[in-house]
């Protein structure tokens, strides 16, 4: 009887104006999230430059802070605020949590957390264990990718906690893209550097305000060379990538520089490498 | 601040050193203006949002001799002036180097300095001569004491072949081996050959850009022989010139019609001249009206100024990378896309005549470059998108 009478306290007596109240905030916290985020990622595709990141970057934060207003608004409705319910209450959901959803709930304070330090955010090129691709949606649980070979991947947030997140691109517009080439030893790499670095210089996509590198490493089979240079936008990568290399082979190939021929075993190496 | 009260003198002609360039006042809020109006035509229509004193269908336009009359073409004379005595303060430089955006006259300008100084302008190497990225070109220019390059945008093409020639030239003459010149570059080629070749300490002068007075100023002594009638906005319906009785013309003080043209056209002159041109109207006549007013019907009403060929937000990259290259190079011929754009022919000529289509793209000479009415609206979107912009 006692305990009944203690969980009678815990909870406010429900009546149909509270179910109400609590079916307006619901229904109003869903339509204000989605609202909030088709609008945010409608306004942020139509953007270019740092500005598109920085409306990314409030579509996880403008979700947070409704969720937090709305579970302001209705934890009081529900139960007496006092220290003593608030202690049994969390003892509860802690059991819970602890029990059966603990995997799914620490993606949901993950999901919190990258919301406040955005170690990724929608437009960013992210690589979470092996997946590559560029952030589409921050959700509540997940992240979607969306990979070059358009494969959407749901990534959790828990990987926040134990895996290294690689960002290309950290919510701006530099992103550095790296073209390679392997030529055979025997070449005047004095002139191959000149023109490789002319192929950056005059490729379309080029940001200028970034730096362009030219790496020359040697190795038993031959010169490994690589370009390193930014694109105007993040999205653009391949295809400069792909510039860089049609033309840098069309313009090495016309000075009768031939490519190294590698064995098997060593291109398996190399491509490691460069990846 | 203290050289903007300096630019006291209403001449439009002062050139000055790169570095003292300053575009007019209020150029920023001319490009959120500008932002804003493209809001409030995708929320609630061009014509609501574009609002007028006169309507564009009570105006027509002026016929050609009318326009040649009242809006004849600029005469670049004082400005070659101008660079004279600019060229002058560097007499030690083996090069001078007169950049203007598109429309700014750098190539005419220098023409007319090498005819008062009796220099000889170089000719431009043909396009297989920069597509093949042979140097012979440069050979056959020589030595010469005093030579001048009317356009130094006509010397290159962005390909790794097509910037050889242009570098081994700069560096000659940089080196001072080839004696002095002078040379006309646009803007836009300026800040891509500065990057691809090097034109560190090379001395750059330009014109300043003009503010809402000069324009005034500018505009109200173009019309031949007589004075400008008076001219009306048709945003606001008030007069931005107006004349007295004829003779004498007085600008209205302060002409905010005109600054926000020249802000638009960030101070400069060719670009106001198309605008001015462009968009001066006459009122249609009516056998119903009487109109007591003589002056009333002499008058003349300019058209939003700022109402030109709008570039969409969601331009695609195409088409994005076809006016970069198109603003870099100074114009380009159809042929010569291929070589400078990542796309097929048949990709860039789709994307080129999609542009002239919506007015974006103008035919001079064969060479299609970003239209004058479009340019402003132009720089903005490569701005916003991070592309390398002029430095103007």
């Amino acid at each position: 009887m006692d305990d009944q009478e203690q969980y009678a306290k815990l909870f406010n007596e429900f009546d149909s104006q509270m179910l109400i109240t609590l079916g307006v905030i619901l229904v109003s916290t869903v339509i204000l999230i989605i609202a909030s985020q088709r609008g945010l990622n409608w306004l942020a595709n139509r953007l270019h430059g740092q500005l598109r990141f920085r409306v990314f970057a409030l579509v996880p934060l403008t979700r947070l802070l409704i969720l937090i207003t709305a579970l302001a608004i209705a934890v009081p409705i529900v139960i007496e605020p006092s220290l003593r319910n608030m202690v049994t209450l969390l003892g509860a959901i802690g059991l819970a949590i602890g029990f059966a959803l603990k995997d799914y709930v620490s993606s949901l304070i993950a999901g919190v957390v990258s919301a406040v330090e955005l170690p990724y955010r929608p437009g960013d090129w992210v690589d979470i264990e092996g997946t590559y691709g560029e952030v589409k949606h921050v959700g509540m649980r997940t992240v979607e990718i969306l990979t070059p070979d358009d494969d959407l991947v749901a990534v959790p947030h828990l990987k926040l906690w134990d895996s290294a997140i690689y960002n290309a691109n950290n919510g701006g517009t530099s992103l550095q893209c790296v073209a390679s080439f392997y030529l055979h030893p025997e070449h005047e790499a004095g002139w191959v550097r000149e023109v490789l670095r002319d192929v950056a210089l005059t490729s379309a996509y080029l940001k200028f305000d970034k730096p362009i590198i030219v790496v020359a490493e040697e190795k038993p089979w031959g010169t490994h060379y690589r370009i390193r240079a930014y694109p105007v936008d993040p999205r653009q990568q391949f295809l400069f990538i792909t510039d860089l290399t049609v033309r840098g082979k069309q313009v090495l190939s016309g000075a009768g520089i031939t490519p190294a021929l590698l064995p098997p075993d060593t291109a398996f190496e190399t491509r490691g490498a460069a990846s | 601040m203290t050289q903007r009260l300096s630019k006291s003198a209403l001449s439009p002609w002062q050139v000055v050193a790169l570095e003292s360039f300053q575009t007019p006042e209020q150029t920023q809020a001319s490009q959120w203006w500008r932002s804003w109006r493209a809001a409030t035509t995708w929320i609630i229509g061009k014509e609501a949002s574009e609002r007028q004193a006169k309507e564009e269908s009570e105006l027509r336009k002026l016929p050609e001799v009318a326009l040649s009359h009242w809006v004849p073409a600029i005469d670049w004379s004082p400005a070659a002036n101008a660079l004279s005595q600019a060229v002058d303060e560097y007499a030690d430089a083996p090069i001078v180097l007169f950049i203007s955006p598109p429309y700014g006259g750098h190539d005419a300008v220098v023409r007319r300095w090498a005819e008062q100084h009796g220099v000889n302008c170089l000719p431009t190497p043909t396009f297989t001569e920069l597509a093949e990225g042979g140097l012979e070109w440069v050979e056959r220019y020589g030595q010469q004491r005093q030579w001048a390059i009317p356009a130094l945008e006509r010397h290159f093409l962005r390909h790794t072949l097509g910037v050889q020639g242009v570098r081994e030239w700069l560096e000659r003459a940089l080196s001072g081996r080839l004696g002095q010149g002078v040379i006309g570059c646009d803007s836009w080629s300026y800040a891509y050959l500065q990057h691809a070749v090097g034109l560190e300490g090379v001395p750059v002068v330009t014109l300043q850009a003009l503010e809402g007075e000069q324009l005034a100023h500018y505009f109200a002594h173009l019309a031949q022989g007589e004075g400008c009638p008076t001219v009306y906005s048709s945003r606001t319906g008030k007069p931005i010139l107006t004349s007295d009785n004829g003779d004498n013309i007085k600008r209205e003080r302060p002409c905010k019609e005109l600054q926000r043209l020249a802000a638009h056209c960030r101070g400069h002159l060719g670009i106001a001249w198309y605008y001015w041109r462009e968009r001066l109207r006459k009122p249609v006549e009516s056998c119903d009206t009487e109109r007591s007013d003589e002056q009333d019907q002499d008058a003349l009403w300019l058209l939003d100024a700022l109402a030109e060929a709008e570039l969409p937000a969601d331009t695609g990259d195409i088409a994005t990378l076809l006016l970069h290259a198109l603003l870099i190079h100074g114009g380009l011929e159809d042929q010569a896309l291929s070589y400078v754009l990542p796309f097929s022919q048949h990709e860039a000529l789709g994307a080129r005549l999609a542009l002239a289509r919506q007015e974006i793209l103008s035919c001079h000479q064969g060479r299609w470059q970003v239209a004058p009415l479009s340019y402003a609206s132009v720089r903005q979107l490569l701005e916003s998108r991070n592309y390398l912009v002029d430095p103007l």
